[in-house]
C-alpha cells in the first residue's frame, strides 16, 4: 500500500511536467501538441547520448535537453503553425498539422536513434525506506527535480514579464497584440517552453524507465488522458490530471497483470467523459 | 388556453441569477416583446423557453403541455422555433439550400426512404423546394437565393435566419433581436414582415432593443431588469410605467428609440 | 473524376444534367479501370495486384472516415473498428467454421453496433476532444484484443484464417474458391467493395441525409433549433463509418489470413484520416485519391520504406500548409463557387 503511494507520487510529479507542457501550448495557441510524446522521447535520447554515452554531467545534459527541444518547439511554431494560422481555412488543419509534426519527429527519431531500448547508469545510487516502501535514490532525485521544475515554471509564469505575456496570450490573443506584445515571438517562446518541459520529463524519467523511439505515442496518449481528466488548457487541471493518472497507474500496476491497467483506465476515462466532458476543472463548453 | 405559459422560471449560474422567477403568458396570435436593458436576462429567457438551457426551477408550458426538460429538437418539433442573436446560418450552403434543409421536420419519409429515394421522399423534396422559394421570396431574398449564405450582406442574413425558422413551420416563433443593425427603412420592412408572419397564424415572441419598433408591433410587452419581471402590459402602459423608465434611465440614453 | 462537393449541389436543370453526366462518366471510367484496365495490364504481376488490393480496401475504410468528417468530427478511431471487424471474422471463421461471406457483413454490423454504443456519448465531444478520445479508443481496443484471453488469443493473434470459400448456385460457381496463392479474386472483391462503397456513400451524401449531416457540421445549434435530432444523425453517420471499417477489417483478415492486436494501431487511424485529407475532404473521391497515391508511391519507393513515417509526416505538413483543400482541389473548383459567380 505504501509502496503504491510512493510510486504514485513519483509518477504524478513527473507526469505533471508533461501535462503542464501540453497545457501551456494548448492554452496559448489552441493547438493540441500531438508531438508532445515524441518530444518527451527525444528528451530521453538527448540524456542518453550526452549523459549515457558522452559522460556529460547529468544536470548539464538536462540543459542540453532544454536547448534541443526548445529549438524544435520554436521551429514548429515559427515555420509551421504560424503559417497555418495565416491561411486558416478550417480549424481541423491545425490539428492535422500537429499530427504531421508528430509523425515527422517519430521517424526522425527512429532513423537517428534506432529501435533499441536504451538505458543509462543511475545518477545516484542507494535506496531509501519510507515506512514499508522502498524509494530508490534515483527516483527520489527525479521526483525532486520535477518538483523544482514545476515550482520554477509556476513562479516564472506568475512573476516574470514573459510569463505574464504568456498568460495574457492564453486569455486573449487580440488584446495582447493590441497591448504591444510581440505575439509571434511570445508564441514561439511558449511553444519552445512547452516542448522543453516535455523533453525534461523525458530526460528525467528515462533514468528510471529507459527510452526507445517507439515510446512517443504512448506518452502523447498519457498527456491526452491527463488533460481530458483534468480539463484542457488550465494549470490546475493539468496537475489534477497528472495526480489521477499517476496514482491510477501505480495502483493498477500493483494490483493487475500487464496491460489490463490501461484498458481499465481507458474505460474509466470514457465513462468519466460521459458525465463530465470538459474534465474536472475545464470550462464548460457547448 | 394561452399558447405559452412561463411559470416562475429561474436560472442561476453559480452566484448569478440570470432569470429570477419570471412568469407571464402569451395568447395565440399575439406578438409579445420582451425588453429590458442589457444583461436583463432576455436571451437567457429565450434559451430557457426553447429548452437550449435547463432552468434551475420553474416550468414552461406550450399548448398546455410542459416542455421544460425536453431536448431542444423535440421542443422545435412541437412547434417552438427560435432564431439566434448572432446570425445563424449554414455558411457553406446557398440560401435556398439553407431553407430546404430546414424543412427537415416536415419530412414524411423515413431515413431509409430518404436514402433510397422513395416516392414519398421525392414528393417531399419537390414540395420543399417550392416552399423554400416561396418563403425566400416573401422575405425579400428571392434574388439571392442561389448565393452562398456566407456571401450574403448582413441585412439578408437576419432575414435568412427567419426564413430558416419559418421553414420548420413553427406555431410559436421566438425572434432574437430581429431588427438589430437595421436602419429606419429596413426596420419598417421587417416590422411588416413580422406582422405578416403573425397573420399567417404564427404567434411571435421577440426580444428587441429598438423601442419604436417594439411599440409599433407588439400586442403586449414584458419588461425585464436584472432577471426580474418589472412590468407587463400594452405598449401604452409600458411607456408610462415609472418602473420601466427608471430601469432605462439608469442606463445609457440610446436605448430608448432610434 | 466524380465529384460530390460539400458545398455544392442543386444547380439549374441543365447544369444538373451536365453534372450528373460528368459524374456518371467519371465513375464508369474508374470502374472500367478497376475491373478491366488493371487486370489486363497488371494481371500478370501478383505483387502489383496485391498493392492495388490494399489501396482499394484502405480507401474503402477511409471513405468511412470521410463520412464522419461530413458531420464535423475528426475520427481517429477507425483502426479500432477495423480491428473489431477483423476479429469478429477471424473468430467466427476459425472457431466456428462460418463462411466468410456471412462473417463479413456480421463484422460490419458488430462494428457498427459498437460504434453506435460508444458513439452515442462520445459524439457529444467536438474538435480536439473528440480526436483525443477516438485516438485513445484505438489504443483501448488494441489493449482489449491483447487481453482478450482465450477469445482473441492475446498477442499470439489468430492465424490460419481460411480464405473465402466458393459459392455455387444451382451448380454454377458464382464465387470461386479464394486461395492465398492467387490475389486476383481478392482484387476483384476489393474493387467491388470500393465501387459499391462509393455508390453507397455518394447516395448518402447527395440525399437529404447528407444535407442533414452537413448542417450538423456547419451549425449544430441551428440544426437543433429547427428540429433536427442531432444525436440521432451523428450516431447514424458514425455507425456507417464503423460499418465500413468492420467490413474492411474482415477483408484484410481473409486476405492476410491472420490478425493481431497490433494489426491496426494509432498510426493506421491517423493514416485513414490522412488519405481523406490528402485527396481533399470536399470530394467524395478524396479518400480514394489519397489512399491510392500514398499506398502505390510507397510501394514503388521501396528504398525509402524505412522513412515512410518521415515522408508521411512531411507530406501532411506540406499539405496543411500549401494544399489545405487537398489534391483534388487543384483540378476541380467546388461546384458552388462556379454557381455563385454566375448569379
Amino acid at each position: 500500500m505504501q509502496q503504491v503511494l510512493v510510486n504514485g507520487v513519483v509518477l504524478a510529479v513527473n507526469y505533471a511536467l508533461i501535462a503542464l507542457g501540453i497545457t501551456l501550448i494548448f492554452s496559448i495557441m489552441n493547438i493540441l501538441n500531438f508531438a508532445h510524446g515524441q518530444m518527451f522521447m527525444i528528451g530521453g535520447f538527448v540524456v542518453y547520448y550526452l549523459y549515457g554515452l558522452f559522460g556529460v554531467n547529468y544536470f548539464v545534459s538536462l540543459i542540453g535537453v532544454v536547448f534541443v527541444l526548445g529549438v524544435i518547439g520554436w521551429c514548429f511554431e515559427t515555420f509551421f503553425f504560424r503559417r497555418m494560422r495565416k491561411i486558416a481555412t478550417r480549424e481541423e488543419n491545425s490539428m492535422l498539422l500537429a499530427v504531421g509534426t508528430a509523425l515527422l519527429l517519430e521517424n526522425l527519431a527512429l532513423s537517428s536513434f534506432g529501435e533499441k531500448q536504451r538505458g543509462v547508469p543511475p545518477v545516484v545510487s542507494g535506496v531509501f525506506k519510507i515506512g514499508d516502501a522502498f524509494l530508490p535514490a534515483g527516483r527520489l532525485l527525479v521526483m525532486v527535480l520535477a518538483l523544482v521544475l514545476i515550482a520554477g515554471l509556476l513562479l516564472f509564469v506568475q512573476y516574470t514579464k514573459l510569463g505574464r505575456a504568456l498568460r495574457a496570450l492564453a486569455q486573449d490573443r487580440e488584446v495582447t497584440y493590441l497591448m504591444g506584445v510581440n505575439v509571434d515571438r511570445v508564441a514561439a517562446l511558449g511553444f519552445a517552453l512547452g516542448a522543453a518541459l516535455a523533453g525534461l520529463a523525458g530526460g528525467l524519467l528515462m533514468t528510471v524507465f529507459g527510452v526507445n523511439s517507439g515510446v512517443g505515442t504512448v506518452y502523447s496518449i498519457k498527456a491526452f488522458i491527463m488533460i481530458m481528466i483534468g480539463g484542457a488548457g488550465v494549470v490546475p487541471g493539468a496537475i489534477l490530471g497528472a495526480v489521477v493518472l499517476g496514482f491510477a497507474e501505480a495502483i493498477g500496476y500493483a494490483l493487475l497483470p500487464g496491460s489490463i491497467t490501461y484498458l481499465l483506465i481507458f474505460i474509466g476515462l470514457i465513462v468519466f467523459l460521459l458525465f463530465r466532458p470538459q474534465g474536472l476543472m475545464g470550462k464548460p463548453w457547448g | 388556453m394561452p399558447i405559452l405559459e412561463i411559470q416562475g422560471i429561474t436560472k442561476r449560474y453559480g452566484g448569478l441569477t440570470a432569470v429570477n422567477n419570471v412568469s407571464f403568458s402569451v395568447e395565440k396570435g399575439e406578438i409579445v416583446a420582451v425588453i429590458g436593458p442589457n444583461g436583463a436576462g432576455k436571451s437567457t429567457l429565450f434559451k430557457l423557453i426553447s429548452s437550449f438551457v435547463a432552468p434551475t426551477s420553474g416550468k414552461v408550458l406550450y399548448d398546455g403541455q410542459t416542455i421544460t426538460g425536453l431536448p431542444p429538437h423535440e421542443v422545435a418539433r412541437r412547434g417552438v422555433v427560435r432564431t439566434f442573436q448572432e446570425t445563424a446560418i449554414f455558411k457553406e450552403m446557398t440560401a435556398l439550400q439553407n431553407v430546404i434543409v430546414a424543412h427537415q421536420l416536415l419530412c414524411r419519409a423515413s431515413s431509409l426512404g430518404i436514402y433510397f429515394g422513395s416516392p414519398k421522399a421525392r414528393a417531399d423534396e419537390a414540395s420543399f423546394g417550392d416552399r423554400a422559394t416561396e418563403i425566400l421570396d416573401y422575405l425579400g431574398l428571392g434574388a439571392v437565393k442561389r448565393l452562398q449564405a456566407r456571401n450574403l450582406p448582413h441585412g439578408h442574413l437576419r432575414a435568412l435566419g427567419i426564413a430558416i425558422a419559418m421553414a420548420a413551420e413553427p406555431k410559436l416563433l421566438l425572434l432574437d433581436e430581429p431588427f438589430a443593425g437595421m436602419n429606419l427603412e429596413e426596420t419598417d420592412t421587417a416590422v411588416q414582415m413580422v406582422r405578416g408572419i403573425r397573420d399567417r397564424g404564427v404567434t411571435v415572441v421577440l426580444v428587441e432593443h429598438d423601442m419604436s419598433a417594439v411599440m409599433r408591433i407588439s400586442d403586449k410587452i414584458v419588461v425585464l431588469n436584472f432577471g426580474l419581471k418589472i412590468a407587463e402590459g400594452a405598449p401604452a402602459e409600458i411607456q408610462r410605467s415609472d418602473a420601466v423608465i427608471e430601469a432605462y434611465l439608469g442606463r445609457a440614453d440610446d436605448e430608448l428609440g432610434h | 473524376m466524380v465529384q460530390v462537393t460539400d458545398n455544392g449541389g442543386r444547380p439549374t436543370a441543365n447544369e444538373a444534367g451536365a453534372l450528373a453526366l460528368r459524374q456518371i462518366i467519371g465513375f464508369t471510367a474508374f470502374v472500367l479501370l478497376l475491373f478491366v484496365g488493371v487486370p489486363l495490364t497488371l494481371g500478370r504481376s501478383p505483387y502489383f495486384i496485391t498493392v492495388l488490393t490494399n489501396a482499394a480496401v484502405l480507401s474503402f475504410i477511409s471513405l468511412g472516415v470521410w463520412v464522419t468528417f461530413s458531420i464535423g468530427r475528426m475520427n481517429l478511431a477507425q483502426g479500432a473498428f477495423a480491428l473489431v471487424g477483423g476479429y469478429v471474422t477471424a473468430i467466427l471463421a476459425t472457431r466456428y467454421g462460418i463462411s466468410f461471406w456471412i462473417c463479413m457483413p456480421l463484422s460490419g454490423l458488430v462494428s457498427a453496433g459498437l460504434g453506435a454504443l460508444i458513439g452515442w456519448p462520445v459524439l457529444r465531444l467536438k474538435g480536439v476532444y473528440f480526436a483525443m478520445t477516438t485516438l485513445s479508443l484505438t489504443e483501448a481496443i488494441r489493449l482489449l484484443a491483447l487481453n482478450g484471453g482465450d477469445v482473441t488469443k492475446g498477442a499470439t493473434g489468430i492465424v490460419n484464417v481460411p480464405p473465402p470459400g466458393a459459392i455455387s448456385i444451382l451448380g454454377l460457381t458464382v464465387m470461386p474458391q479464394f486461395s492465398s496463392a492467387n490475389p486476383m479474386p481478392y482484387y476483384f472483391l476489393a474493387s467491388a467493395m470500393l465501387a459499391l462503397g462509393l455508390i453507397a456513400v455518394w447516395r448518402l451524401s447527395t440525399s437529404r441525409l447528407g444535407w442533414v449531416f452537413r448542417s450538423l457540421r456547419q451549425n449544430e445549434d441551428l440544426a437543433t433549433s429547427i428540429g433536427i435530432n442531432i444525436a440521432k444523425y451523428r450516431v447514424m453517420a458514425f455507425s456507417v463509418c464503423c460499418f465500413m471499417a468492420g467490413i474492411g477489417g474482415a477483408f484484410f483478415v481473409a486476405f492476410q489470413q491472420n490478425i493481431y492486436p497490433s494489426t491496426y494501431t494509432v498510426a493506421d487511424s491517423v493514416n485513414f484520416l490522412l488519405y481523406c485529407f490528402l485527396g481533399g475532404l470536399d470530394y467524395l473521391f478524396g479518400p480514394v485519391v489519397g489512399a491510392f497515391l500514398l499506398v502505390i508511391s510507397f510501394e514503388l519507393l521501396h528504398a525509402v520504406q524505412d522513412y515512410q513515417a518521415l515522408i508521411y509526416g512531411a507530406l501532411m505538413i506540406f499539405c496543411m500548409l500549401w494544399l489545405p483543400n487537398g489534391i483534388l482541389s487543384l483540378g476541380l473548383r467546388p461546384l458552388a463557387e462556379r454557381q455563385s459567380s454566375k448569379t
